[in-house]
């Protein structure tokens, strides 16, 4: 057995290692590349950043656990930027299964900024229905949900002041990783209601979402760990997704070498054969 | 530190390393996590599911503020159960039309608004612009996604794609050279995508790792140590044992 044919029936276990080695030693011992910001999540930034105190942001973590790693990290920034603007969050998700998740990651950044729940934030949970809860929130908040998370009414609530339903927000941003998500808030709220609005997703979703962003349909886009690390360094406050950062280039880099490799040896060995 | 938190930082190693078992090879502890995981998010939505729709919007509504308007929608719902038997299943069909009917109604106009109407007006775009209303002008900024050259390159390729899947005309001739360069752009696509797949997939060994790190910590009692050790002797174990009951070739 040749080199090549040796190195082409590799154990994939030996791959495996290395990948999870050029995962694990960048987190042990990171190196600080740089990242460049680009005009999508730059787009989201910018329109928190216009926004005046107080006005309203909607906020839809449309994720279960499963995303967890790229898409808390987005909801962190995200929250932590809309805090520190003093704007009034008002948060849902369209997943049962990401509901606790959510409501961990609204309490976490709310008590990490001193925001008081009903007044400056309420986190109105799931409702049943999926595209037909947006729909009906387009027409009135408080019928589709009657009471915030905690079981609070949410009439009365002084964050919820002057909104009656999704036309009274000033921007809204969907973080999704499915079905419902960012496509369900365009064509069901935005295109309805007349709402700016910017995603997240996660990575493999964001090549699907780039045709909107071209077509002003969502004013920016925040896709997987590295648009959440380019947030994390737009609000300057360093988190997770900047941590990874490091080792997703590394991967890559890997990744890349191993294609290089595998080809080299193929048509090593396909001209080894022609050679007889 | 609190009790819980402890106790979900031991239980998330255990899970995290019982699954990545599975790259060494098929085995009970992977099983074990898999099944949990299925059962917990299954349990977790049922738990959910019923305290918001059974109890916050049927029975307390109905019960606790009279809104009678509500056995409408829940008539309907039940409707759905008869499925289960036999003899009056045809009910379920009032219900099943109901939710086509409604759902299809919704959807088609506002997807063919959104996905199909927007997006052609984006594509039919100016392959020239107009400047100062004395002359034209040809932008070729590649990085700038409304230049005229990023216009020309979309038209080409929406018009090579489409053409690779008009299977009324043989592709021979110029139509191969247009369906060749439908296919480059499809290849591209497929690329860009597969990209962004694996930058996914290495964001989630990151996060579980970055977990695994965190969680490696004395004040967590160094789960991820013990458990690991752990899961390599159970390993060790399950393949010895699994070599020894294999039958020996005569």
């Amino acid at each position: 057995m040749t080199f090549s044919e040796r190195m082409l029936k590799i154990d994939r276990r030996v791959i495996f290692l290395v990948i999870g080695l050029c995962t694990l030693l960048p987190l042990l011992y990171p190196v600080g590349l740089p990242i460049r910001i680009s005009s999508e999540v730059r787009g989201v930034y910018d329109h928190i950043e216009s926004m005046p105190e107080r006005s309203v942001f909607f906020l839809s973590l449309d994720f279960d656990p499963a995303s967890k790693p790229e898409l808390h990290p987005q909801a962190i920034a995200l929250l932590r930027h809309a805090f520190r603007k003093n704007l009034r969050v008002v948060a849902m998700t369209l997943w049962v299964s990401g509901t606790g998740l959510a409501d961990q990651i609204m309490t976490q950044v709310a008590k990490e900024t001193g925001k008081e729940n009903g007044k400056d934030y309420v986190f109105l949970g799931w409702s049943p229905g999926s595209t037909a809860v947006i729909i009906n929130l387009g027409q009135n908040l408080y019928n589709t949900f009657p009471s915030d998370y905690g079981g609070k009414p949410t009439k009365g609530l002084p964050v919820l002041d002057g909104v009656q339903s999704l036309r009274d927000i000033n921007y809204m941003v969907s973080l999704g990783a499915g079905n419902p998500g960012v496509e369900a808030w365009y064509v069901f709220g935005k295109d309805k209601y007349k709402f700016e609005l910017g995603g997240g997703c996660t990575g493999v979703m964001a090549p699907g979402l780039y045709p909107l962003l071209r077509s002003g349909q969502i004013n920016g886009l925040i896709g997987g760990l590295r648009g959440a690390a380019e947030y994390e360094s737009l609000i300057g406050q360093k988190g997770k997704a900047v941590a990874g950062m490091d080792a997703q280039s590394a991967t890559h880099v890997a990744i890349i070498v191993l294609v290089m490799m595998c080809n080299m040896f193929y048509f090593s060995l396909r001209q080894q054969k022609r050679l007889g | 530190m609190p009790f819980e938190s402890i106790f979900g930082a031991w239980v998330a190693t255990g899970l995290t390393l019982f699954i990545f078992s599975f790259l060494y090879r098929d085995n009970p502890l992977f099983k074990l996590a898999e099944h949990l995981y299925v059962g917990v998010s299954v349990g977790y939505t049922i738990v959910k599911a019923y305290d918001t729709v059974i109890v916050h919007l049927i029975v307390k509504p109905i019960f606790e503020q009279g809104e009678f308007a509500l056995l409408i929608p829940v008539a309907i719902g039940l409707l759905m159960l008869t499925r289960y038997m036999p003899r009056a299943a045809w009910m379920s069909r009032y219900a099943f039309a109901f939710i086509v009917g409604v759902g299809s109604g919704l959807a088609i106009p506002r997807t063919i608004s959104s996905f199909i109407l927007k997006q052609i007006e984006d594509t039919v775009r100016p392959v020239l612009s107009v400047a100062g209303g004395d002359g034209v002008t040809f932008t070729m900024n590649l990085l700038n996604p409304a230049s005229n050259l990023n216009a020309v390159i979309i038209l080409i390729g929406v018009s090579s794609v489409l053409f690779y899947f008009f299977f009324s005309i043989e592709h021979s001739g110029p139509g191969k050279v247009v369906a060749r360069t439908g296919v480059i752009f499809l290849m591209i696509a497929f690329g860009a995508a597969f990209g962004y797949t694996v930058m996914a997939r290495m964001s989630l060994l990151i996060g579980r790792l970055t977990d695994l790190m965190e969680f490696s910590d004395a004040s967590y009692g160094r789960p991820t140590l013990w458990l690991l050790i752990l899961t390599i002797a159970a390993l060790v174990v399950i393949s010895r044992q699994s070599s020894g009951s294999r039958p020996k070739e005569e």
